[in-house]
């Protein structure tokens, strides 16, 4: 037995290991297989299905029932209201992003260091972890064959504007550019972590289990000695058997930027900094509409970036491909113009910004216990956001679209080139924008002091023996560039050293 | 409640000579299935949207009527206008309306086929028991 999916109500599933992993995404599956190479017995604990790639949904629809957290329906809280899309599944967002490694700059250790007095030191170790996860999970560039239409304009583009732009580095083995890396990759090339970690755990002697929400720490005398929690059924949420599993070294809260706070607060836990700190990097598109068709589902789904604006004004631009499904009600308009609208969609190309955003949030405990994150940008965050799009809206210009659709409210649905001034005097009202949240940081950050920090540089939380963060909630402030790379190689350096002290 | 959201859900995205709408995409089972299926959160805010697009038209077409009983042309009107309220929460709550409607009219095979696009496999809905 190293697989316990969802066990219907009966009696209470106990089981013991050395040490518990809570969350199988980038940070969990990551620790987890890590302490198991190691040596060590792991019980790693996932709310959601393991889904293999045969199980993967096509349709959005299925997409959001199957594998986002709650429908999609995690929504920040503030002067508007965006959406926070994470994975909620074996794995984790890692089947549903697009796999792309950016080392991390240098200048996050000397900011982590700054502000909240850790972390300075980790550049080295966890550049050469980097350097291990680059080769381990084969991280390779777009393949020409598998660029498609928009990600080859969008390097074009750049190029005539002299901006700096890449085809993106991802884990991917052979990529054919099907342009389904939202949906899961149902040609088994993408890396993710339930097709590669995970089921070396399971090699390993480690135990599984899935559709099993963590309730809480068990905590003894401020040590923590294991977790509870009860199986629950997708999609029909029928409740089953609850569980123990005994943890006799540590366990490793990595239940992801929104869950992790919470399960700390539900164990007991009083700290302040708890679900303090959080940031992300809202994103927004801005369509360009090409003469020719782009097909922009062929491809691969986000394949160029640039990071020449990442430091200052502070945004990174990407290609992103939006399925025909999605993209119907994200399109501006209604009725029969909504469907005239729609009828370009082949030649549509969707590039966006994300916005290095330094504005700060928090995240809290809903009515029914679910997670809700507070936040709001400020006004700069707001003007960088806007300058992004329109440096997106200029590339596409300088690739040739006839119009760009900025989706903006008080902008006209269509821009011609000379209406650009229009989109720079668009309005900062985040109301005015449909952004979606997708890259998080924060809830439980690493720092010296345990007043504002929940753990130190190592993930150990304070005043708590054997309980570790091994997340992105630990990251105390955003990066800038995709995160991925960087939570792994967070993971892997503390769950290293987590073996060491043992 | 279904009766509601759909009639909503295709005044947004009505048939067109180019294109099929929603209704020819079988709407009303995929409301069923999303009834079930989806989160109370979300299936909560679908039901609001409807409700708020359906008692709106005095906003936009300046007809104290509910939605579902003006002709085509005035819902046609609505639902361009609605979506483009000065009133940002009116704006949110249709949103999630429109956006359920592209979720069932996107992954319509004949609709696919219109735009070149291929036809889905059926979601398995399965995951890993063992």
């Amino acid at each position: 037995m190293t697989h316990l999916a969802f066990q219907p109500a009966g009696p209470k599933v106990e089981l013991e290991a050395d040490y518990v992993v809570v969350g199988s995404g980038a940070g969990g599956a990551t620790a987890a297989v890590t302490l198991a190479r190691g040596g060590a017995h792991v019980v790693l604990i996932e709310a959601g299905p393991w889904r293999d790639p045969e199980d993967y949904p096509s349709s959005m629809y299925g997409t959001m029932r199957d594998m986002f957290e709650d429908f999609g329906a995690t929504i920040a809280q503030g002067r508007a209201f965006w959406p926070v899309v994470q994975g909620a599944l074996v794995g984790g967002s890692t089947v549903i992003n697009s796999a792309i490694a950016v080392q991390t700059p240098a200048d996050v250790f000397a900011r982590w260091q700054a502000e909240h007095g850790v972390g300075g030191g980790l550049r080295d170790a966890m550049w050469a972890i980097q350097e291990e996860l680059t080769r381990e999970l084969n991280a390779e560039e777009v393949p020409p064959h598998a660029r498609g239409r928009s990600n080859d304009y969008a390097m074009a583009a750049s190029q005539k504007l002299g901006i700096e732009g890449h085809y993106m580095r991802r884990y991917v083995r052979g990529c054919e550019g099907n342009g389904q890396c939202l949906q899961g990759c149902k040609a088994n090339r993408k890396q993710s972590l339930n097709v590669t970690f995970v089921p070396e755990l399971r090699e390993r002697g480690g135990i599984v289990l899935s559709c099993a929400p963590v309730d809480r720490v068990v905590l003894e005398r401020e040590v923590a000695v294991g977790v509870t929690g009860m199986f629950v059924k997708p999609v029909t949420r029928e409740r089953g058997a609850e569980y123990f599993v005994r943890a006799k070294r540590g366990v490793l809260i990595a239940a992801s930027v929104t869950h992790s706070p919470l399960v700390l607060k539900r164990s007991g836990l009083r700290s302040r900094a708890i679900g303090q700190f959080f940031r992300s990097h809202p994103g927004a598109p801005i369509i360009g509409v090409y003469d020719e068709p782009i097909d922009m589902n062929r491809g691969a789904t986000q394949g160029w970036a640039s990071l020449g604006y990442r430091e200052k004004p502070g945004f990174k631009l990407e290609t992103l491909s939006l399925p025909l499904d999605m993209l119907a009600g994200r399109l501006a308009g209604g009725g029969a113009q909504l469907m005239e609208r729609l009828a370009d969609y082949r030649h549509f190309a969707v590039w966006v910004q994300a916005c290095r955003a330094e504005s700060v949030g928090k995240v809290e405990a809903g009515p029914f216990g679910n997670p809700v994150v507070k936040y709001t940008l400020d006004r700069a965050d707001m003007e960088r956001f806007r300058e992004g799009l329109v440096l997106v809206a200029r590339m596409h210009f300088a690739q040739g679209a006839r119009a760009v659709l900025p989706g903006i409210h008080g902008v006209p649905y269509s821009l011609s080139r000379d209406q650009l001034s229009t989109l720079e005097n668009a309005p900062l009202e985040p109301r005015a924008y449909v952004a979606v949240l997708s890259h998080l940081f924060g809830g439980c950050v690493m720092g010296r002091d345990p007043k504002t920090s929940v753990c130190d540089e190592r993930g150990k939380v304070h005043g708590v023996s054997g309980l570790y963060i091994a997340d992105a909630s630990a990251i105390p402030t955003n990066l800038g560039v995709n995160p991925q790379h960087t939570i792994m190689a967070l993971s892997r350096l503390w769950s290293r050293q987590i073996l060491a002290a043992a | 409640m279904i009766a509601l959201i759909r009639s909503a859900m295709c005044d947004f995205m009505p048939a067109t000579q180019r294109l099929p709408g929603v209704a020819d995409t079988g709407v009303t089972e995929f409301l069923e299935t999303m009834k079930r299926e989806s989160g109370r959160l979300y299936w909560l805010g679908l039901v609001m949207g409807a409700w708020v697009y359906s008692i709106t038209p005095f906003m936009t077409v300046f007809v104290p009527l509910p939605a579902f009983v003006l002709p085509a042309s005035l819902r046609d009107r609505h639902a361009q206008r609605i979506v483009g309220s000065r009133f940002y929460l009116i704006r949110q709550a249709v949103f999630l309306v429109r956006l359920s409607a592209g979720l069932c009219w996107g992954r319509d095979a004949r609709v696919r086929e219109q735009l070149g696009l291929g036809a889905y496999p059926l979601d398995p809905g399965t995951y890993r028991t063992t």
